[in-house]
């Protein structure tokens, strides 16, 4: 399996006018514009759209401009969390910018962050394992839906999420350990 | 990142749920927009009657162009219409 490419080398890719490089950008990204958008500014489903193609429209036009490739996923929280403002400053003039942003923004970011590692983590394990974690906690999907729509005995998915925990938790781990090896 | 705890992995594949399709694809497909809308617009500055066919009538010109004319897309070339 071809390793994930990293942020910095998926930014290098697409300034050069490299459309695949976008596409896998705004893969690894959307979930995390659209966390901040709907879970932390509470923007409505019509709302979180404008600003969601917004973010996106600005980050291709503004990506030459970036100082350091390895700064997108921060430069992007930045630049949604500017539009959320702006777009709901434009919604209710008369209340104050500073009182807009919702309480807690920082640590939301902070979550959403570690969860995006998590994501990195789950597409290291592969398939099906990441699939199956995604539909059951993030689409929420039943035991029962998971096997149909993976055609798989619905009796077994419990243990087969089980398994691909215990994996994603190994895969978190060595990363861990990448990060700050033992020393002595 | 500090958690390797199964409960909190779970908890942190939440925090992401996925963002509809439809969002997804019009933003990846934001680069052969752009390049059909540049083109476009080109030809419309060297072509009076396409400039007046898209003033008249955007939506029909853009979608003849093989450009699918969302709401942002509309609204993307009309500011660059009415800018000088």
């Amino acid at each position: 399996m071809e390793p994930e490419p990293t942020d910095a080398a998926l930014v290098a890719r697409c300034r050069s006018g490299d459309d695949s490089a976008w596409t896998l950008l705004v893969e690894r990204f959307s979930r995390y514009v659209y966390a901040i958008c709907s879970q932390g500014f509470r923007l409505g489903r019509h709302d979180t759209e404008d600003v969601f193609q917004d973010v996106f429209t600005r980050a291709y036009e503004n990506l030459p401009k970036l100082r350091n490739d390895d700064a997108i996923r921060p430069w992007l929280a930045q630049l949604t969390r500017r539009l959320c403002i702006d777009h709901l400053r434009d919604a209710t003039r008369e209340v104050p910018v500073e009182e807009l942003e919702p309480d807690g923004m920082d640590e939301l970011i902070e979550t959403l962050d570690d969860a995006l590692t998590v994501r990195e983590a789950m597409a290291r394990i592969g398939e099906p394992c990441g699939d199956m974690l995604d539909r059951f906690f993030a689409r929420d999907q039943s035991y029962r839906t998971i096997g149909e729509e993976l055609d798989l005995p619905a009796g077994t998915i419990a243990s087969r999420i089980s398994r691909c925990l215990e994996k994603l938790k190994a895969a978190m781990e060595d990363s861990e350990a990448l990060v700050s090896p033992e020393v002595g | 990142m500090a958690t390797t705890d199964i409960e909190e992995l779970g908890r942190l594949i939440a925090a992401l749920p996925p963002t509809p399709e439809g969002w997804v694809r019009a933003a990846q497909e934001l680069p052969q927009v752009r390049r059909g809308l540049d083109d476009l617009l080109a030809r419309a500055e060297a072509d009076s009657a396409l400039r007046e066919r898209l003033l008249a009538d955007l939506e029909s010109t853009l979608a003849d162009a093989g450009i699918e004319p969302t709401r942002h897309v509309l609204s993307d070339v009309r500011e660059r219409l009415r800018s000088p």
